[in-house]
């Protein structure tokens, strides 16, 4: 799996989400529930509208389930396949 | 036409052939629409429902809601609309307090109706889905019939979300409903070319003060049973829909959504925006994306719609929540209960012909809030010289999460059930993007992880109650008199 990948979620999470951490604090297989992230429908739903602007991809709520939000490993997974895809 | 029913039975003679409703391919015609509500009222009345008996109507959005609802209009019986998101502790809530003689509901929900019943006398009735007992061929009637109900009869009964703990009964009459849709139809102009979409619930008071609203000019009521931004785009294009009563944060991820190819939704003419502040980017965000500006509209349970920004000058005035519809009076009152001048900041008080006379049950909480004729709505602004409304803070103490209100009473009153919290306190904290998230901070008496948290809340609440962030502290600050300080907590 690209690490570019990964780094750019991450980057997506710091900006948006996570705003009092850096990039290099967060680990790829950290639980991101820890921080809060997908905890509701809100956040989900901003979470998802910012990975889109950044992967340039459609990403539907209905194709996302709560395993997506476990980890930065668990984004990755599913994004490199939908990229692979196109 | 003074009941709900008058006015239905008016819309399904005039739009007889018009669409009325629009779930996804499924489309049914007011002609149509009041057929099936005479079939499932008489399915009602053969299940011993009476004038003035509850029907509790625990649906999504649905043809199968509309029909309930004028179904009970019909019998003369109180709808009960409880959100489809709740979970089997808050349905029961809702049921032990205004006691339904059935609750309508669909296959997907049956369990938690089942398991919310409290005593045997209520009776359920599956109307969608599988194992419905609702069968339309068999419950044929002619034109539809309605019950001899008057103006000042029982309508609905709506919930507003108090700080106590517990959801405060508001009983709204036939004639309080026809006004709302007097008085918010003649200010906004619908008719019957209007289609309204309907991704929020109807069971709560925004979506059906619109809803209502509709119906009386026989406008097409589009509805979602949930929110997802690329079904709302698509509909919004496919149906040309010309209505969207929306929360902030619809609006704002629909602005930011990543669209491969434009969306043309030239049809719309209204986007509202209700249930929180519109932030000034999402505004502008959406308005670029779009080409139309969301209009704020403010409303509260206990009165229906009170303001809605019509403005010309919507860029300029897009924080005010506009000014009052027709026959509502608004004032700004200082803690004496006198008018302030214009422009300065007070208590926002109503007073509407759609309003409720009080809180079930509640005598001393009514007094508070309703005096003189006015709901003073603990909601802080000021008015402009030119009769504007701006929201500028709030008395409560409520979170609001995406135009929901929750009651932070009600979740530290759940998770004090949980044997690993000894104390906690429950609060709103703003994000950097400017949305409220509930905060739960826990005082353990045993090892306790976030997960475990959130995990006791799923399930047993609705899952925009669940706190979103989870902090451990070894004590909570307080106050000499033992009051939680709440602001050291953000």
């Amino acid at each position: 799996m690209s690490e570019n990948i990964q780094l750019r979620i991450k980057k997506v999470l710091v900006e948006n989400l996570l705003k009092d951490m850096e990039v290099d604090e967060l680990e790829n297989d950290a639980p991101l529930i820890e921080y809060g992230v997908g905890a509701d429908s809100v956040s989900r739903l901003e979470f998802l509208v910012a990975l889109e602007e950044e992967f340039r991809l459609k990403l539907d709520e209905s194709e996302i389930t709560p395993a997506f939000f476990e980890t930065v490993d668990s984004i990755a997974d599913h994004l490199s396949k939908r990229l692979v895809v196109g | 036409m003074n009941t709900v029913a008058d006015m239905f039975l008016s819309s399904v003679r005039e739009f007889a052939s018009r669409t009325a409703v629009v779930e996804d391919s499924r489309r049914i015609t007011y002609g149509e629409l009041g057929k099936m509500a005479a079939s499932l009222s008489s399915f009602l009345v053969s299940k011993g429902v009476v004038k003035g008996d509850r029907v509790a109507i625990f649906l999504p959005n649905s043809i199968e809601f509309v029909v309930s609802f004028f179904a009970a209009a019909l019998t003369g019986a109180v709808s009960v609309p409880i959100n489809s998101a709740y979970k089997e502790e808050e349905v029961r809530f809702y049921i032990r307090d205004s006691a339904p003689k059935i609750i309508i509901t669909e296959d997907h929900l049956r369990q938690i109706a089942e398991k919310s019943l409290p005593h045997a006398d209520t009776s359920i009735a599956v109307v969608r889905g599988r194992g419905a007992d609702w069968d339309r061929s068999r419950y044929k009637a002619g034109a539809p019939v309605s019950a001899d109900v008057s103006a000042d009869d029982e309508a609905i009964y709506l919930y507003s979300t108090g700080s106590t703990g517990k959801p405060k009964r508001v009983m709204r009459t036939h004639f309080n409903l026809t006004a709302l849709a007097d008085n918010h139809t003649s200010t906004v102009g619908w008719n019957e070319k209007d289609r309204i979409l309907f991704t929020i619930p109807i069971s709560h008071t925004y979506a059906f003060g619109n809803f209502i609203s509709g119906v009386k000019k026989g406008a097409r009521i589009v509805v979602m049973t949930e929110f997802n931004r690329n079904k709302v785009l698509d509909i919004l294009e496919k149906e040309a829909i010309t209505v969207f009563p929306a929360v902030p944060v619809m609006i704002d991820v629909l602005a930011k959504t990543f669209l491969p190819e434009p969306k043309d939704l030239s049809s719309l003419k209204l986007v509202i925006s209700a249930g929180a502040p519109l932030k000034e980017e999402t505004f502008h965000r959406f308005r670029e994306k779009f080409s139309i500006c969301p209009r704020q509209l403010y409303g509260s349970t206990e009165t229906g719609v009170i303001s809605i920004n019509l403005g010309e000058d919507i860029e300029k005035r897009f924080n005010s929540v506009g000014r009052a519809v027709s026959n509502v009076v608004v004032k700004v009152l200082n803690g004496s209960g006198n008018e302030v001048p214009a422009g300065e900041v007070g208590e926002i008080a109503v007073s509407s012909p759609s309003m409720t006379t009080g809180y079930h049950g509640l005598p001393e909480e009514t007094e508070k809030v309703f005096r003189n004729g006015f709901y003073f709505t603990g909601d802080l602004g000021r008015i402009d010289e030119d009769g504007y409304i701006y929201i500028v803070g709030r008395k409560k103490l409520l979170i609001n999460v995406g135009g929901y209100k929750v009651d932070p009473t009600e979740v530290e009153n759940l998770l004090l059930q949980h044997n690993a919290v000894r104390e906690i306190a429950v609060l709103g904290v703003q994000d950097e993007s400017g949305n409220e998230r509930i905060k739960a901070v826990i005082v353990s008496s045993e090892p306790v992880d976030v997960k475990e948290i959130m995990d006791f809340c799923r399930g047993k609440i609705a899952d925009y109650k669940i706190p979103h962030i989870v902090e451990f502290r070894s004590e909570l600050p307080r106050s000499p008199t033992g009051k939680v300080l709440r602001e050291r907590l953000k």
